[in-house]
């Protein structure tokens, strides 16, 4: 079997089994399904390329990996705004506005659950959109991939501290989001 | 029995960690503490519901979709196409590598004098390989230039002369446009016996060089050269010499 042959194996039985899940997190980071394709395309190459890099432990977190950093290049090149969130901030700022952002679950309005439950996808997926992007993606790779706290830190390239203080705040703000819609 | 001092001492702390607590990501000591807090405290419990009920929605209402099908076949299109050898990006990465596997495969290799020019010819090899994986390699189907060139209205900023060689044994196949370095380019189609020249035409202002420059990218023979503000790139899979008899022919029409 020559290289290329051998690769496109690796690729068949690495990267392709992982597909749906990583075409799920690209559409959670880019917002829609067209630059979420293009986004794929990317990936799936860079995928490809890099596959004898791959050296074993989840094929799944390896290739999300790449789909989150393809997606934010992309983010950055074509949609400079979407990053502004937490990014385009300093330390300090970001701090700060990480802060701003309490998980204290007493001082907010506290929807029951019921309501939570009873949400359609529709507004549930316009709430989760509407989180800025690094917590939008801790959410999202807890909630929707199940991935646990040390994944999502190797993915996202973020202490596991951090992880765990955006995941929490991530809730609160969409349970705030179904508190607030309610009221 | 001792009682355990409650981990976390604000209310947000103690919040942070019911949510690591319903996660499953607290050591069995501290699960156990944060656990009877939980229990103990409404306000916390009520908390840990909410997340639950939250989680249930989301896997409920918003779960994973199998890839598209169309998706599926754009990323196998894209994997099949790719090459043997590695892109550049890539070789710049593991040059010592793709050094040992160049010289392995045994292609003709002449890129090591190949600079700034080394992106387009990937481009423009690209271009012409993915027009013979395609059903067929024009978008336009005409051995007529006046059929061709108007065709080109409108999709590209200028449309090429096309110049007929079918006296010479060079058949004109039709034209289609490839999409080179982010902008669209005209691209003629010539055959000779059974193999496909892409002639690309590039408006772009007229370089330095005037002479044709060959090149041979892993069994493919390219040629450019300039007229006026016009570059031309030639590729095909057979020989140089046809090929630059091919280019010679345009170049004096």
């Amino acid at each position: 079997m020559g290289q290329d042959a051998a690769d496109k194996a690796k690729f068949a039985s690495i990267v392709v089994p992982h597909l749906a899940d990583a075409f799920a997190l690209a559409r959670w980071l880019c917002g829609n399904r067209a630059d979420a394709e293009d986004i794929m395309q990317d990936a799936s190459l860079r995928a490809y390329r890099a596959i004898n890099t791959y050296s074993g432990g989840s094929a799944r977190s390896w290739l999300l990996t790449i789909v989150r950093n393809t997606a934010y290049t992309w983010l950055a090149k074509n949609r400079s705004l979407a990053l502004v969130s937490l990014d385009g901030a300093n330390s300090a700022e970001r701090e700060q506005i990480e802060r701003a952002q309490g998980v204290n679950c007493s001082s907010a309005v506290t929807p029951e659950t019921e309501l939570i439950s009873r949400l359609d996808a529709t507004r549930l997926e316009a709430a989760i959109t509407a989180l800025p992007i690094e917590f939008r993606e801790a959410f999202v790779l807890r909630e929707v991939h199940g991935f646990d706290y040390r994944q999502i830190a190797e993915i996202t390239g973020t202490p596991l501290g951090t992880v765990m203080s955006r995941l929490a705040r991530a809730r609160r703000r969409l349970i705030e989001a179904v508190g607030d819609e309610q009221s | 029995m001792t009682v355990s001092t409650p981990p976390g001492n604000s209310s947000d702390e103690r919040a942070l960690l019911a949510h690591a607590y319903f996660d499953g990501e607290l050591d069995p000591v501290n699960a156990l503490a944060v656990g009877r807090q939980v229990a103990a405290d409404p306000v916390l419990a009520a908390e840990v519901d909410r997340i639950d009920a939250l989680r249930r929605a989301v896997r409920e209402k918003l779960p994973i979709e199998p890839l598209p099908d169309d998706l599926r076949v754009k990323i196998e299109t894209a994997i099949g196409q790719t090459r043997e050898l590695p892109r550049p990006s890539w070789r710049a990465l593991a040059a010592s590598v793709v050094l040992a596997m160049v010289v392995a495969s045994g292609a003709t290799w002449s890129s090591l004098t190949m600079r700034s020019n080394d992106r387009f010819s990937e481009a423009i090899m690209d271009g012409h390989l993915r027009s013979l994986m395609s059903q067929r390699p024009t978008d336009v189907t005409s051995s007529e230039g006046h059929t061709v060139r108007p065709w080109f209205n409108g999709r590209v900023t200028q449309a090429p002369t096309v110049v007929n060689l079918n006296q010479e044994g060079f058949p004109l196949l039709g034209g289609r446009v490839d999409v080179i370095d982010a902008e669209p380019v005209a691209t003629l189609v010539y055959g000779r016996r059974k193999h496909v020249i892409s002639l690309f035409v590039l408006p772009r202002a007229s370089r330095a060089e005037r002479l044709a420059a060959s090149q041979s990218i892993r069994g493919y023979n390219l040629v450019r050269w300039t007229a006026g503000n016009v570059e031309y790139w030639a590729v095909w899979d057979l020989n140089s010499a046809e090929l630059e008899t091919f280019a010679r022919l345009l170049r004096g029409a």
